[in-house]
């Protein structure tokens, strides 16, 4: 993906030389001039932030030498021209650091530092930010756009308000006013002093009684306007040539924070060391949302790349070896190194507490508080891939099907081998594997009853775990 | 464009209204006395939508009357500038012609009408194109850009125009000659 991004960051660089080179974040206070004069530093900012995906605005301010505050001024400045998209999050500094193990395996460094032991409880607001490619490519095209006609509209006329102005008394009337002015006949206007007929200024009649000082003035200024179109011409040339050039480029997408976070860290799982990251987010603080990363991660790793199937039946085979039981939260405590079988239990239970006010586990509900957005978000993301790995089983069983027919002609091992697969990848649970299925299914016409409260899909999960448990009646209507 | 608002005025009601019926007087009056009206601030009123509320009401010293505080919703009506309305036309002169788009009235002056476009004089003054393809006349409809409002405390009045793309005579009455 870096590479598509050259033309881009090109587009991005010519853009931030052109319009924001001489912006100034000082404003109404007196600026000092030459000490304190940093005009250009948007320039700096937009061209650092060329050559990073997403990054913490402290993180930048640190390796830009800038004043945070001054930083944080500039970027919502940016903000507010829709060229970057920022991010608030409130996380504890253990949840940071998951951050910058994002990025350390995003730009392949091979640092990372997993610390263990104390959480911290604090929250504390993290900016991130991000250019927007998309947004940047059509508000440039807007600007270039805005400027030509507002120049081109003066020279016509277009959007002038009308004056007029009485023959007898020189006064000069707008157009906004002319309600008053309407002649008896209807056919005019009248001053109302004199009660002359006036007359549209842009008329050579009205501009010769005026005398030939304010024509010039005129004429001078439709002169102004032509040499600025010719020189916006002249001057954008190399930024409307990147936009063409760019113009039919896919765009450099990076999604949300989140989406961005979890795949740089499956990246990261896959090229660095697998179990490298699992302690960190083992015991991670209530301020991250404990949502377990690696499950997302390995999933993706299954779906995304073919070679890499290989590596995930390896991972399962060894949940298979020793299966697990789903841990009821009141059992889960924190510190506790999970697995898969437990956290996604513990996954199916956290969707459940949201519905339900009371919650056997301080855990959950420490957790609901402040990440009730990242909980949906991961819960939406899981119902997907569970709907994909539904998918993926019934084609493997079609494949199977298939593969049996062949197989009594050839006549082998690759049928059992085939068959195995499926087990193996269909929610890393063997044994769950048809209770899988039939929840996806089960799960899918339930949908339509709606949610009073919560996101459909997290219904979903709960109206499952309903028809397992068997006993408490969720209220839902 | 149209806004839907809560908005909350004081009503002086007659003693003679007072009765069981209190309640619907007042909301009479309420309609009576604001739609159709225009504020600076809010725009034209067009409808009551619903009364939320009756405070309670304050008699006035020295006279009978009693004030109540009255929250009622209401669809409003403000146009704005860079806005593109439909109006029907009703006066064309040479300076240029008044159209009406519902309460608000807008002047578009000739210099804002396509060169192209005539004014002809006569018992139904109108502009026309050359080969008289296209004419503005009285209750023609015309889509048109409003370029400046003019807000008074009780008064809105709008230029407008209609010689950018797209804008100009939607319907023509009659299909004249």
């Amino acid at each position: 993906m870096a590479m598509s991004m050259e033309p881009f960051n090109r587009l991005v660089r010519l853009v931030a030389r052109a319009f924001y080179d001489d912006i100034t974040m000082k404003g109404e206070n007196q600026p000092k001039n030459g000490r304190s004069d940093n005009r250009g530093m948007a320039v700096v900012v937009l061209d650092a932030l060329t050559r990073r995906q997403w990054v913490r605005e402290e993180d930048l301010a640190k390796s830009l030498k800038l004043h945070s505050k001054q930083l944080r001024r500039t970027l919502r400045f940016f903000e507010e021209e829709k060229l970057v998209t920022r991010d608030h999050r409130k996380e504890t500094a253990k949840g940071a650091k998951i951050f910058s193990a994002a990025v350390a395996a995003a730009t392949a460094d091979g640092k990372k530092n997993p610390r263990e032991g104390e959480e911290k409880v604090k929250l504390h607001t993290h900016s991130y930010c991000c250019l927007d490619y998309a947004q940047i490519y059509d508000v440039v095209r807007y600007r270039i756009h805005k400027m030509k006609k507002k120049l081109k509209d003066e020279l016509d006329s277009r959007n002038t308000i009308q004056e007029y102005i009485c023959p007898a008394c020189k006064r000069r009337y707008s157009a906004l006013d002319v309600l008053q002015l309407i002649s008896p006949t209807g056919e005019h206007f009248v001053c109302e002093r004199c009660n002359n007929e006036l007359i549209a200024e842009s008329d050579k009649l009205a501009s010769q009684e005026m005398g030939d000082g304010d024509e010039n003035a005129r004429r001078r200024h439709r002169e102004y306007l032509k040499e600025m179109l010719q020189k916006i011409e002249i001057q954008l040339k190399p930024l409307i040539q990147q936009i063409n050039r760019v113009k039919d480029l896919p765009v450099p997408e990076f999604g949300s924070l989140q989406a961005w976070e979890a795949r740089a860290n499956a990246a990261g799982l896959l090229n660095g060391d697998p179990g490298g990251n699992d302690p960190n987010r083992a015991n991670q603080g209530q301020g991250y949302g404990g949502t377990p990363m690696p499950y997302l991660g390995e999933t993706k790793v299954e779906v995304a790349l073919s070679g890499a199937e290989v590596k995930g039946e390896e991972d399962n085979g060894a949940d298979i070896g020793s299966p697990m039981k789903q841990l009821p939260p009141w059992m889960i405590q924190e510190g506790m190194n999970l697995t898969e079988e437990q956290r996604r239990g513990r996954g199916e239970v956290k969707s459940d507490t949201k519905i339900v006010s009371s919650s056997t586990s301080t855990y959950d509900i420490d957790e609901k508080k402040p990440n009730d957005v990242k909980e949906e978000d991961k819960s939406i993301q899981d119902e997907y891939i569970k709907a994909y790995y539904a998918a993926m089983v019934k084609r493997q069983e079609e494949l199977k099907m298939h593969q049996k027919t062949q197989n009594e002609l050839l006549g082998g091992d690759v049928s059992n081998v085939q068959e195995t697969h499926p087990g193996r990848q269909v929610g890393m649970k063997a044994k769950r594997e048809d209770d899988d299925v039939e929840w996806q299914e089960a799960a899918i016409p339930a949908v339509a009853n709606g949610a009073p409260k919560v996101n459909d899909l997290n219904i979903t999960a709960s109206e499952s775990e309903n028809e397992d448990d068997d006993g408490v009646d969720w209220e839902e209507g | 464009m149209f806004f839907h608002m809560v908005l909350e005025r004081n009503l002086l009601l007659h003693p003679r209204y007072f009765g069981p019926h209190l309640r619907e007087n007042l909301v009479m009056k309420l309609m009576k006395d604001v739609e159709g009206t225009c504020s600076g601030r809010h725009g034209f009123v067009v409808a009551i939508t619903a009364v939320d509320g009756i405070g309670k009401g304050e008699i006035r010293e020295g006279t009978g009357f009693v004030t109540f505080p009255v929250t009622y919703q209401c669809v409003l009506f403000r146009p704005f500038k860079g806005e593109v309305l439909e109006a029907v036309v009703t006066m064309v002169n040479k300076m240029g012609f008044f159209a009406e788009a519902g309460p608000v009235q807008i002047f578009v002056s000739s210099h804002l009408i396509p060169d192209d476009m005539d004014f002809q004089t006569g018992d139904m003054p109108n502009y026309t194109t050359s080969d008289g393809s296209v004419k503005i006349q009285n209750d023609s409809e015309v889509r048109l850009k409003i370029i400046g409002t003019r807000v008074d405390a009780k008064e809105i009045f709008c230029i407008g125009t209609i010689k950018d793309n797209f804008l100009g005579v939607i319907n023509d009455p009659n299909a004249a000659v």
